[in-house]
């Protein structure tokens, strides 16, 4: 670089190397500098990053080389965690509603009061309700936590004695999970080794936008793809050209809601064809002769073709790609499942994977390791909290109504509202933000406006927190203690700790911290359930992650990656009645016969059943999808303009969204693009703008989320519109998932 | 004397805009609104565009992360009355704020429309962003101590980072890359010495299929394409 000097650039002011020597006015430049290893929280794959921190402020994110999981990558979102940060709409202290009037767009009158005051008020409740020998009409409700922050607030559950400890799974994606669980008993999102497959068959997997963990999938594209000599191949199922579709090797646009009945079709011709893994499905499946059966007689591509859309000769093709390309991964996601058919879809795609023998090999379906956390001595109870714990929960989890399901977080909001089967007394919402993010939002408000008290944990005042009597303001995951995994992906176990990059802001503590000075202050089995296991979040955090590694070596790093995946453990992956991979579900079938409920022929079989959709067809003749743009971000707030003036990558768009529609709809339906239009659905309905695209099924209409805040912020408010505010209620009805794409709507000009 | 390039592969690419959102956090590049977005008048130095063409089913869009793609024939430099936009030795593309005088020449004459114009009055609260990186904290000693009002930006392929590594002797395109670079998951940004047959850059340039956006144009741009 010295030679620039005596260039004919000499001309000009010198730049670069040569300006280096120049001093800087007194206390600027960089006075203290510190890299922190930490981890991000703007979506459930909470990757490990680092911190850059100048003059004690936080001013750059990058990767933690150490986590194995995206191999020290990050996605955009974890940049955007310096505006989550600094995000000037935080919540400064502990704010007392004294607007006695609950709604949408009514000021609460927040008065600033201090904690003191704030957790006496919660504790004083607290109490009585225990006192009245009725803690299960406590409802905790939380959205994306840290790993660390759900066990302290499970645990709070437990100590103070409420079934009603309610996440946003039920939202997510719990139909996949239940279908794994019908095939090999893991009630699980399944992992697939993206490393080493050489095929992708995706049915509705926004594997590049939305689906968890991001980052390793993000990363593992580029290796499949050109990091080794066999490029992997990857086709995507989808009624949307997604990111993911628009990167795979070919779409197929297929008719919303019949994915499981093309998942069959390709059984149907890849056992017909004898594709299969003969060896596997001998040796380690139980009921194959069922499915088989069942398969060859119903689900001829021919027949399949009338109901996706997608042609006989197209289905044969894939079918023969996937089993002759091994390991091959059949790919399931939420819009293939988040249907009222969804865990049968689920099921029938998962069992893709086992025909061609994809099942714990290198390149197939792998099964998530954890770490081995410090376990929590077992948590005091008294008479109280076993009586709370018996009582049936909110969500009618477990129930006839949904079996399998674990957590029905949909169903709350009508529970609240018809006191079924008991009236809730006090709520509290961590970082929840159900009245924007479930369907048919609009019952959360009713729900919200009829809760006595309601008290509203998070960085900011969300949607939900409008309705709250009192906001304790928490700190943003870049101020605080935790430990945190990403869901199932990598296989191996890996956890990352997070610590303070910079002093929290203002007031602000830890949700952590707050639970554990509610609990002492409560006193009794809850305090003494919270005694012995850390005292503090740091401290808590030490406790648990101590088996793993020693504190010191954790804040160094980071990062604690687990001992590398063993693959082929037959004997002992398999959670089902014949310890067996399943084609015919025992699982479901021992499940049913203790609830008492009939099953039939189909019951416990992968099999196709129209979806039920809500609306009739004459008056509205789409439907109405929606997606989660990359740049969406997870944690109830999107005022964050580097996420929001880039929103719509395929788009070219920002700071906005709209109805996409395809052309020739458009055209029938006399829109145009840019036209302002309205989105009606039997149940209410909102006015965009409409976007005519090529990349959409044309009876199909989409509208992404993430946007139509209204709460807080000059760069989320009154921005977009919320898909949420429109679709209706429906379950699949064995895992409780939330339908999302089954609601009826009519688009025309407004 | 090295000649900076950068190779992007399309095949690898997420279109997941980290490159983007941490060009915007390394360069404190403003933000913009809503209302500068409908305008287009918001500050880009790393944008990704999306290229449709096609009809249902059969449709085809692109994205294509666009830096300034720093031309060996640029436009820009031939235009600039002001001498203010210069290429440097090593093949940088480089807008002094001092010498800009505004004039807007430069970003109509640039083919690929990566050019931004800085609107931001600098007594505005959101020029100095109190939410954001201290500007002369963050990237230590920067040729150009504040930002102005009224004068052309763009891409530097992050030149503060290169030469600091060339100043310590760190390889450039090994252990330090531009920030899109470092921050792209999926490992689809190379960075290095197009005229070091040993680089990563030269490699898959030797190996790959490759384009360079108008090439019709004559630039000759250092940013280069590997398509599927």
């Amino acid at each position: 670089m010295a030679s620039l000097a005596a260039s004919r650039l000499s001309n000009y002011p010198i730049l670069g190397s040569a300006v280096a020597s120049a001093k800087l006015p007194e206390g600027e430049g960089v006075v203290t500098e510190k890299w922190v290893a930490t981890s991000c929280l703007n979506c459930a794959t909470r990757c490990a990053t680092r911190v850059r921190v100048v003059n004690g402020k936080a001013v750059k994110v990058t990767g933690n080389p150490l986590s194995q999981v995206s191999e020290g990558e990050n996605c955009a979102r974890a940049h955007v965690g310096l505006q989550v940060l600094y995000d000037p709409g935080r919540v400064t202290s502990p704010l007392k509603r004294t607007n006695p009037n609950k709604g949408k767009g009514i000021d609460p009158g927040w008065t600033p009061v201090s904690w003191d005051q704030a957790l006496g008020e919660v504790v004083e409740r607290l109490k009585a309700l225990r006192d009245r020998g009725q803690p299960h009409q406590l409802l905790l409700l939380y959205g994306l936590n840290t790993v660390s922050d759900e066990d302290i607030i499970r645990r709070f559950g437990d100590a103070y004695g409420t079934p009603n400890v309610i996440s946003a799974d039920g939202l997510d994606n719990e139909a996949d999970k239940a279908g794994e669980w019908l095939a090999d008993g893991h009630y699980s999102q399944s992992a697939y080794d993206l490393a080493r497959t050489n095929y992708i068959l995706s049915f509705g997997a926004s594997i590049l936008e939305s689906y968890k963990p991001l980052a390793r999938s993000l990363r593992m594209w580029g290796k499949i793809r050109r990091e080794r000599p066999n490029r992997a191949k990857i086709v995507v199922v989808d009624p949307r050209y997604s990111v993911t579709a628009l990167r795979a090797d070919r779409w197929l646009p297929i008719n919303p809601g019949t994915d499981g009945a093309l998942a069959l079709a390709i059984a149907n011709v890849i056992i017909s064809e004898d594709l299969y893994d003969t060896s596997f499905i001998e040796n380690w499946t139980d009921g194959f002769d069922e499915y088989r059966n069942l398969v060859l007689n119903n689900y001829a591509p021919e027949g399949v073709a009338a109901i996706t859309g997608i042609p006989a000769e197209t289905i044969r093709q894939i079918a023969r790609e996937f089993a002759r390309s091994r390991p091959a991964i059949a790919w399931r996601g939420r819009g293939a499942t988040s249907w009222p058919n969804g865990s049968y879809c689920s099921y029938a795609i998962f069992c893709l994977n086992a025909l061609v023998g994809s099942i714990d090999v290198p390149g197939g379906v792998i099964y998530q390791e954890s770490a081995d956390f410090r376990s929590m001595p077992e948590p005091s109870e008294d008479d109280i909290a076993r009586q709370g714990k018996s009582q049936p929960g909110l969500d009618l989890r477990k129930t006839t109504r949904f079996p399998a399901a674990e957590v029905v977080t949909n169903q709350v909001a009508d529970s609240i509202l018809e006191n079924n089967p008991y009236p809730i007394n006090i709520s509290i919402g961590f970082n929840s933000n159900f009245n924007m993010t479930a369907p048919a939002a609009w019952r959360w408000d009713e729900a919200l406006k009829k809760l006595p008290y309601y008290v509203h944990i998070a960085p900011f005042v969300s949607e939900m927190a409008e309705y709250a009597d009192l906001v304790l303001p928490a700190t943003t995951f870049m101020e605080e203690y935790a430990y945190d995994q990403s869901p199932p992906g990598s296989g191996f176990a890996e956890i990352r700790i997070k610590q303070p990059a910079v002093k929290p802001m203002s007031e602000t503590r830890s949700i952590t911290d707050i639970v554990f000075e509610i609990a002492r202050r409560l006193g009794g089995t809850a305090a003494q359930s919270f005694a012995n296991i850390g005292d503090d979040a740091q401290g808590f955090i030490r406790y648990r992650t101590g088996t793993l590694a020693p504190w010191e070596k954790l804040q160094e790093e980071g990062v604690w990656v687990g001992p590398p995946y063993q693959y082929y453990k037959y004997d002992c992956i398999f959670r089902t009645p014949s310890q067996k991979f399943e084609f015919r579900s025992g699982n479901l079938e021992a499940l049913l016969k203790k609830t008492g409920q009939p099953i039939d022929k189909l019951t416990c079989l992968p099999h196709y059943e129209e979806a039920e959709f809500l609306g009739d067809i004459n008056n509205y003749p789409l439907l109405l999808s929606s997606y989660q743009p990359l740049l969406n971000v997870d944690n109830g707030s999107q005022n964050y303009p580097w996420a929001q003036e880039i929103f719509l990558v395929m788009h070219g768009t920002g700071w906005t969204n709209f109805v996409e529609i395809n052309s020739r709809t458009a055209h029938a339906m006399k829109v145009q693009d840019g036209d302002m239009v309205w989105v009606e659905s039997p149940f209410a309905k909102i006015k965009t703008r409409a976007r005519v695209f090529e990349g959409i099924h044309p009876q199909v209409v989409t509208i992404a989320s993430g946007q139509g805040h209204y709460a807080y912020g000059k760069w989320a408010s009154g921005i977009g519109v919320n898909p949420n505010e429109i679709t209706g209620v429906a379950y699949d009805r064995l895992s409780g998932q939330a339908a999302f794409f089954n609601t009826r709507v009519n688009v025309y000009k407004a | 004397m090295a000649r900076w390039g950068m190779v992007i592969d399309l095949d690898k690419c997420t279109g997941c805009q980290s490159c983007s959102v941490a060009c915007k956090a390394e360069n404190n590049v403003p933000y913009g609104s809503p209302d500068e977005h409908k305008k287009r008048t918001a500050p880009f130095w790393h944008k990704v565009i999306a290229v449709s063409r096609g009809q249902y089913p059969t449709l085809g869009i692109d994205l294509i992360p666009m830096p300034c793609m720093h031309c060996d024939d640029a436009p820009c430099v031939t235009v600039c009355p002001a001498r203010a936009t210069y290429r440097r030795e090593d093949g940088i593309v480089i807008q002094n704020f001092r010498r800009c005088i505004g004039c807007k020449y430069c970003i109509v004459a640039c083919p690929y429309g990566v050019r931004s114009f800085n609107y931001k009055e600098p007594e505005e609260k959101e020029y100095h962003r109190p939410d954001l990186p201290p500007e002369r904290a963050d990237r230590g000693i920067w040729p150009f101590p504040t930002r102005v009002h009224g004068v052309v930006e763009k891409c530097t392929f992050c030149f503060h980072r290169i030469d600091q590594a060339t100043r310590e002797g760190k390889k450039v395109g090994v252990e330090v890359v531009p920030a899109c670079a470092e921050a792209c998951p999926a490992r689809a940004i190379s960075f290095g010495d197009l005229d070091d047959p040993d680089s990563a850059v030269a490699h898959l340039l030797a190996t790959r299929q490759w384009l360079r956006l108008r090439e019709n144009m004559g630039t000759s741009p250092k940013v280069f394409y590997l398509p599927r």
